[in-house]
């Protein structure tokens, strides 16, 4: 028997030396070229030409929730999934996606980064009889008892750091600082590697997690840079720190490295209104200087994901008849479900609101706080960057495909209830209107705003604001028109006394669903200095039998069949494209122009597990099982001449 | 590298463990016996603690620590052994999914840290030579120019016609020289995969359906690339390291299996 177990250790040892054999070439050799920032290293188009698909927010095992989800697989195997290759999936299952993907930012939870596995991997009677913390202790027990004892534990930490209960020896955790340069500088040599000019561009960034009372303010850090900038920095810690200390955080990196970084807010929809609110954080009036700071720092924001979609509320935008998409389940409260939301917080929770304040606020400070575009993306927490309903792995381990019963699970963190596996989207993608696929060229068209949200799809939308563009341009080079004589989403037009017009062009996604129709959805003050909003339908499929009636366009119709989980583009356009003037332009208003693209209905994620598992959804989770994906452009803002 | 990153290199700590383990279990006298009333804290030992505290902590438990360390090392190991001589450990799926998932992660540590040479990657394209040539070979660079029209019938018709003019659309007219993955990003999956199968020609050609409608296609070059080492460097070290870390979990399975006689 002793003998035995010899051999056995004599065979790991046998292992181990081979490892250290192989190993004896530690440093990581990276070329300059995939190092850097992708300047100079690729040919680029004279105008962007197409957009770049990505996903800006990904987690993988080094998150503190992801890991205690049950998530095995690191950011190598993210990017080997995101770039296109074959993945086994930590719950067993090969997977892969339909279509690569062109860039991805890893975006882990600064707070606590690799701390879970630490913990995991710890030997019990340290936690017993050492760290001394009976919370910490069942914690740690409940990840070894089984993955569902595991997702548990990890809802009460969300919980716990919500409330700002974490336990002493996590909150003060002494070799928090060691691991989190360790793993951010191990991740910056995972990401060189897999960076490759005009291919596949890896960003660095992180999540910072700040939830105030379970209200979500999260935003995504990303960076332009190559690792010999990003080394010199370190992830910012979301507890106990405020939006403006992140942003005086990105500016001194900046200063001190002449690089570049950006923050992405994601999930006002679970903020309980403090967003985007009218004051700043401690409630005082709003400052040019801090708008200013808030307005660079954040010139994008992730408008939908899998915990939702915040474009707006119903009851923010009673006229528009599609608002409510991916709201259902989110609007009840904030992220851990401790506080309810109530009707009057929307406003600060939800994009298009947030668009308006923005106006109301630059006329009050001269500074536009608000002045965001919009991205959608993922926020999986299993490495696996899934948009697509069909294939759709989960906002966790614990809820991957082998969980078949998954959609019809209670699925709300922490132990409250209220929120099922049904409200969950299958998450969306970033597309950005870029000249090559570089890190740096995809940053700036995020800097510069010229990116578009999807729920999804893969839909190219383009859209150029000018004055005096006729239907006369799409004849000609109307791409280099928009850009000599006009200005690409994202952009800032001066009220020239004359109405804008509008060159907007959609091409379906070339492996989905037609489209339904297109839409531009224009905020304004009015004279008296109120906010407001009104929906255009400017193009639409089947249009010799589809009419505007009372102001509302007639339903593109439903070709899904809920018995196969199937839908045929036999309604809806391929291809749409128009040019649009504003008809109740006022002289020296400030607006805003969005375009809103949706396709016909197909089936959500939901339908596709009812088909392929056998699984009986419920009523409310059948009526919600088909849905209009849908794709949102940053606005074109309409400034009055100084 | 200081002695601190190096004390955190997992796989100094992979060996240090397994010489502890092996030494322990080859000349280190028994196994636990749960039998044993008797439990020693030699050198050996506190060395062993000292080893696991400083793992956890990142840096070397001062005396006091140690000795704390000891007195819970001594706590757990009566409480084991009476755990054992209860018969506690058998049939427990937690402590089996446990010494698995273990065993599983600390063979794939030791191959994430690990550069290959030069010679290792030129061997490995070698070895996967046809993946790699299959890999090139899908994603040409092609120069073509397209016209979309809405119904088969029209773009059968215009082809009779010479080709041209398409139907008006924002695709693009003219593409010149982008590698096939770009085309199948714009066009889709169906139309690339049509594309595949034309050859190069001064004529027009088609009709290719895809997601838009049917195109005609004037296809004028199409360039694959052999397969470059230098060009490849990068996605050889990224796939031989893949590889790596999955055949020597698999070594670490095989050389333990080796042990046993599987029933089935």
């Amino acid at each position: 028997m002793a003998m035995h177990k010899a051999w056995i250790t004599l065979g790991c040892v046998g292992v181990l030396a081979t490892g250290l054999l192989a190993c004896s070439e530690s440093e990581q050799k990276v070329s300059a070229e995939k190092a850097g920032d992708g300047s100079n290293t690729i040919e680029l188009a004279e105008f962007p030409e197409r957009p770049y698909w990505g996903d800006t927010h990904l987690h993988t095992d080094n998150s503190v929730d992801a890991f205690g989800f049950g998530t095995r697989l690191g950011p190598e195997e993210a990017l080997r999934f995101a770039r296109g290759e074959e993945v086994i999936a930590t719950t067993g299952a090969k997977t892969q996606l339909a279509r690569p993907l062109d860039f991805l930012v890893i975006a882990d939870h600064s707070d606590a980064l690799g701390a879970t596995r630490q913990l995991y991997d710890a030997p019990r009677w340290y936690i017993n009889w050492i760290l001394r913390d009976e919370t910490i202790l069942r914690w740690y027990d409940m990840m070894h008892e089984s993955p569902e004892q595991s997702a548990r534990a990890i809802g009460e930490l969300i919980a716990a750091a919500a409330s700002g209960d974490i336990p002493e020896a996590f909150a003060n955790d002494e070799g928090a600082d060691a691991r989190t340069e360790d793993i951010w500088n191990t991740q910056l040599s995972i990401l060189d590697r897999y960076n490759e000019p005009g291919v596949f561009s890896a960003i660095a960034g992180y999540e910072w997690t700040a939830m105030p009372d379970g209200n979500n303010l999260h935003r995504v850090v990303m960076f332009r840079d190559g690792s010999d900038k990003t080394r010199q920095t370190f992830p910012f810690p979301g507890i106990d720190t405020e939006a403006p200390q992140l942003w005086e955080y990105m500016r001194a990196y900046e200063k001190d490295t002449g690089g570049r970084v950006l923050a992405i807010p994601h999930n006002g929809n679970l903020s309980n209104g403090l967003m985007f609110q009218m004051t700043m954080e401690d409630g005082s009036p709003m400052t040019a200087e801090y708008a200013a700071l808030r307005a660079w720092a954040e010139p994008v924001i992730e408008v939908t994901q899998i915990k939702g979609d915040g474009e707006t509320h119903p009851l923010l935008s009673p006229n528009d008849e599609m608002a409510g998409f991916g709201v259902l389940g989110w609007e009840k409260g904030n992220l851990d479900l401790s506080q309810k939301t109530e009707p009057g917080m929307y406003a600060g929770s939800y994009a298009r609101s947030a668009l308006k304040r923005g106006l109301t606020l630059e006329q009050q400070l001269g500074v536009n706080p608000y002045a965001f575009g919009m991205i959608g993306s993922t926020d999986s927490h299993t490495s696996l960057a899934t948009g697509d309903e069909d294939n759709f792995w989960g906002k966790h381990t614990g809820n991957e495909q082998s969980y078949t019963d998954r959609s019809m699970k209670v699925q709300n963190l922490g132990t409250r209830e209220g929120r099922f596996g049904w409200h969950y989207l299958a998450g969306g993608y970033a597309a950005a209107w870029a000249r090559g696929n570089t890190r740096a060229e995809i940053f700036d068209a995020f800097a510069r705003r010229e990116v578009y949200a999807t729920t999804g799809p893969r839909m190219t939308v383009r859209v150029f604001g000018g004055h005096g563009f006729t239907s006369a341009d799409w004849d000609g080079d109307w791409v280099r028109k928009g850009y000599s004589e006009g200005v690409p989403m994202g952009g800032e037009l001066d009220d020239t006394g004359t109405a804008p017009s509008f060159m907007i062009s959609v091409l379906k996604d070339p492996d989905g669903a037609n489209l339904d129709r297109v839409q531009v959805i224009k905020g304004w003050l009015d004279a008296s200095g109120e906010m407001q909003e009104q929906i255009y339908n400017v193009a639409w499929g089947d249009a010799n039998t589809r009419q505007i009636i009372d102001g509302k366009l007639a339903p593109v119709g439903d070709t899904v069949n809920r018995e196969d989980a199937s839908y045929t583009n036999t309604i809806g356009a391929a291809e749409l494209r128009t040019t649009w003037t504003d008809p109740n332009y006022r002289a020296g208003q400030r607006a805003f122009y969005y375009v809103r693209v949706l396709e016909i209905p197909t089936p959500r994620w939901t339908l596709f597990d009812a088909v392929r598992f056998g699984v009986t959804l419920s009523e409310e989770a059948m009526a919600d099982a088909v849905a209009q994906e849908r794709a949102y452009t940053s606005p074109i803002w309409l400034k009055p001449r100084s | 590298m200081n002695l601190k990153l190096l004390l955190r290199e997992p796989l100094l700590q992979f060996v240090a463990i397994g010489v502890v383990l092996f030494v322990v279990l080859t000349w280190g006298g028994t196994p636990p016996d749960p039998a044993s009333r008797v439990i020693k804290v030699g050198g050996s030992e506190r060395q062993k603690i000292a080893e696991s505290w400083t793992l956890t902590m990142g840096r070397a438990p001062t005396d006091a620590e140690l000795d704390q360390a000891v007195d819970a090392y001594v706590r757990e190991e009566v409480l084991y052994r009476e755990a054992l001589r209860l018969g506690l450990d058998e049939g427990d799926a937690v402590v089996r999914r446990r010494l698995v998932s273990k065993m599983d992660l600390s063979a794939s540590l030791a191959a994430e840290t690990v550069e290959p040479t030069e010679e290792m990657l030129r061997a490995y394209l070698e070895t996967n030579a046809d993946r790699y040539v299959g890999q090139t070979a899908a994603n040409p660079e092609v120069t073509f120019e397209q016209a979309l029209f809405s119904s088969e019938r029209a773009a059968r018709n215009a082809l009779g016609r010479g080709g041209t003019p398409g139907e008006a659309t924002s695709l693009p007219a003219l593409i010149k020289a982008s590698p096939m993955r770009d085309v199948e990003a714009r066009f889709g999956q169906q139309f690339a995969d049509g594309l595949r199968g034309l050859s190069p020609s001064r004529e027009w050609q088609g009709p290719l359906v895809s997601g838009f409608g049917w195109h005609l296609v004037r296809l004028t070059s199409r360039n694959a690339v052999p397969p470059d080492f230098e060009a490849l460097r990068s996605v050889l070290a990224n796939d031989w390291r893949t590889e790596q870390i999955a055949a020597r979990k698999q070594r670490a399975y095989e050389l333990l299996a080796s042990a046993y006689r599987i029933e089935r």
